[in-house]
């Protein structure tokens, strides 16, 4: 047992005065810690709970212990699927559970959606940062421009981009400038709806990271810059050598958060694709939806529980990778 | 707690109500409804009950409409003993019938030789097992809406009650008239406004897991976008067109929808919001081999509480209200009652802003009303299987077969087939 810190002070303070410290320090953290457990922390472990349980309202009494069943179900891929394959084998097995299999296709499509948006936004983040760093002319319009999407309406941005990216929309007559021969709504197409939320997404979220790459450029030393210059490094080597190492704890923080915000994508892909057509842009939270909306809550929970395993895996790793990049 | 709970509800729902009915002689029959203040049949059904019934009396239970499942479960959990619950939803009845909450009404029906043949085959919705577990007393069943100024101004007839699909799609691609931008017909995005009619048969549902029948109607639509007689689905989707306005503009020949559009429709034209200014309605064409002025729909219902003190006033005040008397009280509120007679189609007709015409008329006596979608087990989870396959068949990525294929997959998987 770790015994209590001995206090520095020549004489101990008494049993009351420590419990009155103690009070004093509680009500500090209490209004946070109660907001947070009563709407965050219990639900959660409740969640843990009900994921394990097979419930459709009404009646508490209704709910049924189940244990791991809800996931069995989930990540069971059905029979007469495999009984249709020429050759079954793991790996044509795994491939039906991420064409067929709902929970499969969510998550191949929350992947595939952070995979892409992570690193485009943090790219075109820092871009405009760079680009708006620099005191020309209108640079503090141009910064009020670029973050303006971030303080919209996501609803009023998705019916915009909704009309812009339909079939006779101007995005398919630019790209038809280019030689492009798609010639269909973006949304109702299976391989484009997903760039479609994509691009909204990057569109919408970069101008807050670009701000928070502003604040970071700023306060990289100027003297770093003049010994680079001093020691002849050109405009690219100060950029990979000065300006992206030292802007390396900020592009941990963004990475973390867009990893977190993008594997609970939700709101975009309801307004723009409704998790179609089929099923090529269904997400892990619009399946949680789904299964809540079919009263199944304790498969909402279950499909929950997935999302948050693989947000803490990631962030874990994220962690890991950041100590061991500082301390290199 | 979670008795407590019910039971401290239900002790405020009873103290609530106590002061009420002591001041009142007879019968008082409380009546479980959702946004009784705005929903203006309540007020009317209630007159005209009490009028006719003197010794009953009704009283609301107003219920929040969107808690309005939750809440009712856990009153009848909580062993409440309000006399009627209105039903809302189909699968409410059908938990509500499994749980024994609600009393089985084939006793009454048999007892008073209730007439149920104004119901058109309506009263199966609430029907589990050969359990009546409530009576339906509004359908917002479907018709077909048309403009007649654009069949006046391209001097085609207008369309009939007895039309068969086949008919309707001739008629649409007649009607189309691309440098008018005048489109024959409209579909809305929904599944049901595409595909629902393969129900019309009273045979098919769409929660029997076998969807072959519906391939008909997906190459339906398919040959009349092709035509260039609707609007293409993506663009309906991507614009967030809604019907309302779309056949509101006055450039849609024709337009299948739930009957709840008429009050709008007359609302918007009597404020001058809409283009349309002459409309008619018809019964939705019908399939070969389908009976002319077949159609389906939703139900709005109620249901006599099984613990309920007053069965026998509860089941005379729901027998009234669901049949044609009651159905009168609901018309003429410009609400569609889910009794069908001639009597309820006049007061219906005769609301203000109603077409005139005969056809318009006879198209308020559907000869058969399927529901839309039936309360069983898993009914969400197959909506969810089926809209998400219909979204991928509608918009051309996947052939209608393929799609029907994994609808048939996919709810065999559901239905543990």
């Amino acid at each position: 047992m770790i015994q209590q810190a001995p206090v520095s002070s020549c004489r101990r303070p008494g049993g009351k005065l420590r419990r009155r410290r103690t009070l004093v320090a509680l009500s500090f953290i209490a209004p946070n810690f109660i907001g947070f457990a009563l709407f965050t922390l219990i639900p959660v472990i409740v969640a843990v709970f009900m994921s394990m349980t097979e419930w459709s309202g009404g009646s508490l009494g209704n709910m049924k212990w189940i244990g791991l069943q809800n996931y069995e179900k989930l990540f069971a891929v059905p029979q007469r699927y495999i009984d249709r394959l020429e050759n079954p084998n793991f790996f044509s097995i795994l491939g039906l559970f991420f064409e067929r299999v709902d929970i499969g296709i969510a998550l191949k499509n929350t992947v595939t959606f952070t995979v892409i948006t992570v690193p485009l936004t943090m790219v075109f983040s820092v871009a405009l940062a760079l680009a708006l760093n620099k005191a020309v002319r209108g640079a503090v319009a141009f910064r009020a421009i670029i973050f303006f999407p971030y303080v919209s309406s996501t609803v009023a941005i998705c019916v915009c981009w909704n009309f812009m990216m339909m079939k006779n929309g101007p995005i398919n007559q630019l790209l038809m400038l280019f030689g492009s021969s798609f010639n269909k709504t973006w949304t109702a197409d299976s391989n484009m709806a997903i760039w479609a939320v994509i691009i909204v997404s990057v569109w919408k979220s970069m101008g807050y990271y670009m701000v928070i790459y502003l604040a970071a450029l700023q306060g990289i030393p100027r003297e770093l810059y003049e010994a680079a210059t001093v020691d002849g490094a050109n405009k690219w080597q100060q950029f990979t050598h000065v300006t992206l190492p030292q802007l390396s704890p900020t592009t941990f923080f963004v990475s973390v958060m867009l990893v977190i915000g993008c594997f609970k994508i939700y709101d975009t892909v309801a307004l723009m694709t409704g998790g179609g057509p089929g099923r090529a842009t269904k997400m892990l939270v619009t399946y949680t939806i789904d299964e809540f909306n079919a009263s199944k809550y304790g498969s909402a929970c279950a499909i929950a529980m997935v999302l948050l395993v693989l947000v803490l895996t990631v962030t874990v790793l994220q962690f890991r990778m950041e100590k061991k990049f500082s301390a290199d | 707690m979670k008795k407590l709970l019910a039971l401290s509800l239900s002790v405020i729902m009873v103290l609530s109500m106590v002061g009420i009915a002591a001041a009142d002689d007879g019968v008082v029959l409380k009546v479980v409804a959702w946004d009784v203040n705005t929903t203006t049949y309540y007020a009317a059904q209630k007159e005209a009950f009490e009028a006719s019934h003197p010794g009953i009396t009704i009283e609301y239970v107003d219920v929040a409409s969107q808690d309005y499942g939750t809440k009712t479960s856990t009153m009848l959990a909580g062993d409440d003993t309000s006399d009627i619950f209105m039903i809302k939803e189909v699968t409410d009845i059908l938990n509500w019938n499994k749980a024994g909450y609600a009393e089985p009404l084939n006793a009454y029906i048999e007892r008073d030789g209730y007439d149920l043949s104004g119901f058109v085959g309506m009263e199966s919705g609430y029907a589990f097992d050969g359990v009546q577990a409530g009576l339906p007393f509004r359908s917002d069943f479907w018709v077909l809406f048309y403009n007649k100024t654009l069949f006046d101004d391209a001097g085609v007839a207008y369309p009939t009650n007895d039309m068969t699909w086949e008919d309707y799609k001739d008629l649409a691609i007649k009607m189309t008239d691309a440098s008018k931008g005048v489109y024959g017909c409209h579909y809305h995005t929904w599944l049901s406004a595409v595909v629902n009619w393969a129900v019309c048969d009273g045979v098919n549902t769409l929660v029997d897991g076998e969807y072959d029948d519906l391939a008909y109607f997906y190459n339906l639509y398919f040959d009349l976008a092709e035509a260039g007689a609707c609007m293409p689905y993506p663009e309906t989707q991507a614009a967030g067109l809604h019907y309302s306005g779309a056949f509101g503009n006055g450039n849609i020949a024709m337009l299948p929808m739930g009957y709840w559009y008429v009050s709008s429709l007359i609302s918007n034209i009597q404020n001058g919001t809409y283009e349309v200014k002459d409309w008619g309605i018809t019964a939705v064409p019908h399939k070969e081999g389908v009976p002319a002025g077949a159609s389906f729909g939703n139900l709005t219902g109620a249901m006599i509480n099984a613990k309920s003190a007053n069965k026998d006033a509860a089941w005379t005040y729901v027998a009234w209200l669901c049949g044609p008397e009651g159905a009168k009280a609901t018309a003429s509120t410009g609400n569609r009652p889910a009794w069908v007679s001639e009597d309820v189609a006049s007061v219906m007709s005769s609301v203000e802003g109603f077409p005139t015409d005969e056809a318009s008329k006879a198209a308020l006596l559907p000869s058969m009303v399927s529901i839309e979608i039936p309360g069983v087990d898993h009914a969400s989870e197959i909506k969810t299987i089926l809209n998400e396959e219909h979204s991928a068949i509608i918009t051309g990525e996947i052939p209608v077969d393929e799609g029907i294929l994994n609808m048939n997959d996919r709810v065999a998987e559901v239905l543990g087939k």
